[in-house]
C-alpha cells in the first residue's frame, strides 16, 4: 500500500489486490453485523420502514377493524403507524456496541430515548457508507474492465473521489473499530505495540501467514488492522491539508 | 483517569463563567483505536473549529481521556452526539451541571 496523494479527481493510493480484496470483505462482514445487531433488516425496503412481509390473518383470524392483533405486530409494522424508525434495540456483539454506543455513561434513560431516536439512522448511514467502501475497493471485472491491470501493468489506484472522502474515512474508522474489538485491543499502549510488531516484521520482510489457526489468525487481523490505520493516516493527512487550505489561517468559522 | 473529572468541571464551569445559557454539553471519550488526525479532522470539518482549538481539544481527549467538545440545549446536543458517533467517535450528553460520570 502507498500512502494516499491528492490527485485531480480524488485521493489516490496504491494496494496491493490481497489488501482491497481483505478490507472490502470485511467491510461488509461489518455491515452485515450491524444490520442484524441494530436490527435494520426489520425494514425490507432499507431506509423507510415499509410494510412489512409478514402475512396477513389467516381463515378464521379476524382484523379487528382493519388492525393487526397486537401478537401479530411486528416492530416494522410498529414503526410505519408510529412513525418511530428507530427501534432501539440495544446490540449484544459488543463491536456493535461500540458502533453504536451509549450516549450517556449513567443515565440509562437517556441513552434509551437517544437510541430509539437515532440509532436506525447512524446504523443505517454505517451500512451504506461500509458497502460504499467495499464496492469502491472491489477489483475491477466484467466486460467494462478487461484487464484487472492499469496501462502500465499494475493494478489501477484506488481512487476516493474528494466528495466520497469523508465516507470512506468513517468506513475505515469502523472496520478498525471492529477488528480492534475482536482483538481485544483495550488501551493506546496495546494499539502501539501492535503496530510495531507488525511493522517490524514487514521491516523483516515477513509474510502474513495465511489465517489456518488461532495465533496466525490474529496475526492475520492484527496486520489488516495496521494496513486499515495506514491508509486512514495517509487519507487523513491530505484531507487536513486541503481543509485547511480552504480556510484563511486563524479564521474562526466555528458554529458556536 | 484521573484528572478527568477536573477537566470536565472546569469546562463546564467555564461555560456557566461565559454568561451563556448551555444547559448540556457533549463530551467526546478517549479510545485507543482512532487517529489524532481523524479526531482533529472531525473537530474542524463538523465544528468548523479552527486548527488550535481542535488540536487541543484532541490533545485533551486523548491526555485526559475526554473533552467538552460544544455545549448548547439538549436537541443541540443529541444532533453533535449523533454526528460523533456517525464519525466513530464515542460521544456522551449530559447536563453541563451535572459531575462527570466516572
Amino acid at each position: 500500500m502507498t500512502p494516499f496523494r491528492a490527485m485531480r479527481r480524488g485521493y489516490e493510493a496504491r494496494f496491493e489486490p490481497v489488501e482491497r480484496v481483505v478490507l472490502a470483505r470485511v467491510a461488509r462482514d461489518v455491515s452485515d453485523m450491524l444490520r442484524e445487531e441494530a436490527g435494520l433488516d426489520l425494514f425490507p425496503d432499507g431506509d423507510e420502514p415499509g410494510f412489512s412481509t409478514h402475512p396477513g390473518p389467516g381463515k378464521g383470524q379476524a382484523w379487528a377493524n382493519g388492525l393487526l392483533a397486537p401478537d401479530e405486530l411486528t416492530d416494522a409494522d410498529l414503526a410505519r403507524l408510529t412513525g418511530v424508525t428507530g427501534v432501539g434495540r440495544i446490540p449484544t456483539d459488543p463491536a456493535a456496541q461500540r458502533l453504536l454506543p451509549d450516549a450517556s455513561k449513567d443515565d440509562t434513560d437517556i441513552a434509551a430515548e437517544f437510541r430509539r431516536l437515532t440509532q436506525n439512522d447512524v446504523a443505517l448511514a454505517k451500512v451504506e457508507r461500509l458497502e460504499a467502501f467495499a464496492a469502491l475497493l472491489d477489483l475491477p471485472t466484467g466486460e467494462d474492465a478487461p484487464s484487472p491491470l492499469g496501462r502500465h501493468g499494475a493494478p489501477p489506484p484506488v481512487r476516493v473521489p474528494r466528495e466520497e472522502a469523508e465516507q470512506f474515512a468513517g468506513a475505515l474508522t469502523d472496520v478498525r473499530l471492529v477488528i480492534a474489538e475482536r482483538l481485544g485491543l483495550k488501551t493506546d499502549d496495546q494499539v502501539m505495540q501492535l503496530t510495531d510488531e507488525i511493522m517490524w516484521d514487514r521491516q523483516a520482510g515477513r509474510e502474513i501467514p495465511v489465517a489456518t489457526d488461532g495465533r496466525a489468525a490474529r496475526r492475520f487481523w492484527s496486520g489488516v488492522f495496521v494496513a486499515a490505520g495506514y491508509a486512514q493516516e495517509t487519507l487523513m493527512d491530505v484531507m487536513l491539508a486541503e481543509l485547511r487550505g480552504r480556510r484563511p489561517p486563524g479564521s474562526a468559522t466555528a458554529s458556536e | 483517569m484521573g484528572s478527568a473529572g477536573t477537566a470536565v468541571e472546569e469546562d463546564t464551569e467555564a461555560v456557566a463563567a461565559s454568561g451563556v445559557a448551555d444547559p448540556w454539553v457533549t463530551i467526546v471519550w478517549n479510545d485507543p483505536v482512532n487517529l489524532m488526525s481523524y479526531v482533529t479532522y472531525v473537530f474542524e470539518s463538523y465544528f468548523g473549529y479552527p486548527r488550535v482549538k481542535a488540536e487541543r481539544l484532541m490533545t485533551q481527549v486523548h491526555e485526559d481521556g475526554r473533552a467538552v467538545v460544544s455545549s448548547g440545549g439538549r436537541e443541540r446536543m443529541e444532533v453533535d452526539v449523533q454526528a460523533m458517533h456517525g464519525f466513530g467517535l464515542w460521544a456522551t450528553l449530559q447536563e453541563s451541571g451535572a459531575r462527570g460520570a466516572a
